[in-house]
């Protein structure tokens, strides 16, 4: 078989690895085209934005071997940012003197906390959304990795870790909006250009992002350090024999994933118009894991889909409960076939799939070149 | 001082509650490398058992234990015979696994009896109160804590008394090893799992009267018992007993100093440090070999 491809160049591979890549993120371009329904198209942007979060997990679980279950934990961290920023945005309704955001008036909170503060400059709040989570997580990671926590107590960890900011957060009420979260929020306007949930803009907004974390994520994967991450999470002391130090490329690692992560939470904020809780729980962050299984976590692509197309499809399904519940049956059912079968998920499949194809190709095009030889034989 | 002893006594009601789920789990993971989400759910299932026998049935929820028991059991041991022994060799997918069989049987039950919430009679029998130090607790609750203790002990005996608890501590140590003098490692996991499973049910059917049931209700189980686990070290059942009752003081004794959150963040953070720092002693997991 290896003897039928053709000596690719560098080039060639590069085209055929960043092609799948390329026609997903084309269709998500092309879509509004083709979907004139606003309301559709703030589900469809939803469920990008949760593609987007998947990717961050596949980089640090699938790549780095670190799985992540409190993923949605740097995601909440950019959401809270941006919500933080658009409440100080509204006009607020039962403010005291200083514009206060509502739900700190009915907490009687006199002044606006010092951490709300530097939220007024939006450019700061976007800053904030990446650099938060990528601090937060390198903390963590350097706390974990330094240590040389692996496998499953990484797991442990990022969980304990998310499930502490999550109550921080609910028992905080009087800064954080506490259960309810922080809702009745500003549109996201920036140079001129605003972002209505339901708009054009905030879709392209979002396609763009999936466009450059998607490749962010691809072209760390093509560098010399995306590629010692990925020799640890194969043989993790190998690496650390021949002198790498290994905890700096995963705390790396960790950190871009999270960055990217928040990078999706700061887009939900936008698309949903609310930041909550939920959005750094325990269901969310083990679903991302389930989308990226499903998905492939090994391709960043396959995460991509598989959060797209599992969330889009139980999203559907929402409308009738009876369906819901059905479909969350299904779901737990596909996705332990999935682990016991296809570890590599859909991605894994469509390559085994497209393998075949190639085979097959290559198989006929050799029968038609004997058959050619043959008849010029016997002329 | 009373407030004192009411305290610890608290405490150790807690901690008697963390035994009962933790123990199951501690089994199964310590001897198997199998972290098992679907914990919370097996006593979920146990929880509703107890429920089904009390409403259609008659049965007394102390006659219906030894039934729990076995019942959840044998949904252990189809799950370990036909998901989880097909995972030997990857042990951070089983994580995956029985998180999915998790959710099938939470939305299986859900979809069978409702989400609503059911209740669970006390027994009779221990529906009164009695005096601990001159403190009135409810007859129930030392019901449980001797229960638990009793659980504790059957698991020691279990474990180090008899053939099964020797077949699987030699598989433990070599399972090539084990398997070469004959023993099945294959039927003694599926033991194994069923009996942790059927523990699980047990503590399920065992709180059912002093929480409500509910589809949902194992998921905050799980992430108790793995701390109580993760706490005892691995493979130490005595460890686990020890460490039920340190958190069960911990958490009454903060929740009664601050609030249930802040004493629920506090333990987790403790218990995260304590993974990075006690490395060695907690993290000697000898996975499936």
């Amino acid at each position: 078989m290896p003897s039928h491809v053709p000596h690719s160049s560098g080039l060639q591979r590069l085209i055929a690895q960043l092609a799948p890549l390329l026609i997903v993120c084309a269709v998500v371009f092309a879509l509004p085209v083709l979907l004139n329904n606003d309301f559709l198209l703030n589900k469809v942007a939803r469920y990008l934005v949760l593609g987007i979060l998947t990717v961050s997990l596949g980089l640090s679980w699938g790549f780095g071997g670190i799985l992540n279950l409190g993923q949605a934990m740097s995601f909440g961290l950019g959401s809270y940012a941006m919500a933080m920023a658009l409440k100080l945005k509204t006009v607020p309704v039962h403010t005291g003197a200083s514009g206060l955001p509502d739900f700190m008036v009915w907490n009687n909170v006199q002044h606006l906390p010092w951490f709300w503060e530097p939220f007024r400059s939006l450019s700061f709040a976007i800053a904030a959304g990446l650099i938060v989570p990528a601090l937060v997580a390198a903390a963590l990671g350097w706390f974990m990795f330094r240590g040389r926590v692996t496998g499953v107590y990484v797991s442990i960890i990022t969980l304990a870790t998310m499930v502490v900011i999550n109550l921080v957060i609910i028992d905080q009420q009087s800064y954080t909006g506490g259960f309810n979260g922080i809702t009745d929020l500003a549109q996201l306007e920036i140079f001129g250009v605003a972002f209505d949930a339901y708009g054009r803009a905030t879709y392209y907004l979002v396609a763009g992002c999936v466009l450059l974390s998607l490749l962010v994520a691809f072209a760390f994967t093509r560098t010399k350090a995306g590629l010692i991450v990925q020799a640890i999470r194969d043989h993790e002391s190998r690496v650390r024999y021949f002198g790498y130090d290994v905890a700096l490329y995963q705390i790396f690692v960790f950190a871009l994933s999270a960055a990217i992560a928040g990078l999706a939470g700061m887009l939900y904020t936008v698309v949903m118009e609310f930041a909550s809780p939920t959005f750094l729980g325990v269901q969310l962050s083990l679903s991302v894991v389930v989308w990226c299984a499903v998905g492939g976590r090994q391709s960043l692509v396959g995460a991509f889909l598989g959060a797209v197309l599992v969330a889009g499809m139980q999203g559907a399904l929402s409308e009738s409960a009876a369906f819901l519940e059905t479909w969350t049956l299904v779901m737990g059912a596909l996705f332990v076939l999935v682990v016991l079968f296809l570890p590599k998920g859909l991605a894994g499949l469509a390559q085994v799939v497209l393998r075949w194809i190639v085979q097959r190709r290559h198989a006929a095009g050799r029968g038609v070149a004997q058959g050619v030889g043959q008849t010029e034989g016997s002329t | 001082m009373d407030q004192f002893i009411e305290q610890i006594v608290t405490g150790l009601s807690i901690g008697s509650i963390l035994l009962l789920v933790a123990l199951g789990l501690s089994i199964i993971y310590g001897s198997m490398g199998i972290i098992n989400l679907a914990h919370g759910e097996f006593v979920m299932l146990g929880a509703y058992a107890a429920w089904v026998f009390h409403t259609y049935l008659g049965l007394g929820l102390l006659a219906s234990l030894v039934p729990i028991f076995l019942v959840v059991a044998a949904f252990g041991w189809v799950i370990e015979r036909y998901v989880l022994s097909l995972l030997n060799n990857r042990p951070l997918d089983t994580i995956l696994a029985t998180w999915g069989v998790g959710i099938m049987l939470q939305q299986a039950v859900r979809l069978m009896v409702g989400s609503e919430l059911r209740y669970v009679q006390l027994p009779p029998a221990l529906s009164d109160s009695m005096s601990v130090f001159g403190i009135p607790v409810s007859s129930y609750r030392v019901f449980l804590f001797v229960v638990s203790i009793a659980l504790f002990g059957a698991t020691w005996l279990l474990m180090n008394r008899t053939t099964v608890g020797m077949k699987l501590r030699a598989i433990i140590q070599d399972r090539s090893v084990a398997a070469s003098f004959g023993i099945n490692a294959k039927r003694v996991y599926a033991l194994t799992f069923a009996y942790g499973a059927g523990l699980a049910g047990l503590a399920g059917a065992l709180v059912s009267p002093l929480k409500s049931v509910s589809p949902d209700m194992g998921t905050g189980y799980v992430v108790d018992a793995f701390m109580v686990v993760v706490l005892g070290g691995v493979q130490s059942l005595a460890g686990t007993v020890a460490s039920a009752f340190i958190l069960g003081e911990l958490s009454g004794g903060i929740a009664f100093l601050q609030n249930d959150t802040v004493a629920k963040a506090i333990v987790l953070l403790a218990i995260v440090v304590l993974i990075r720092f006690r490395p060695e002693g907690l993290f000697t997991a000898r996975v499936r070999a």
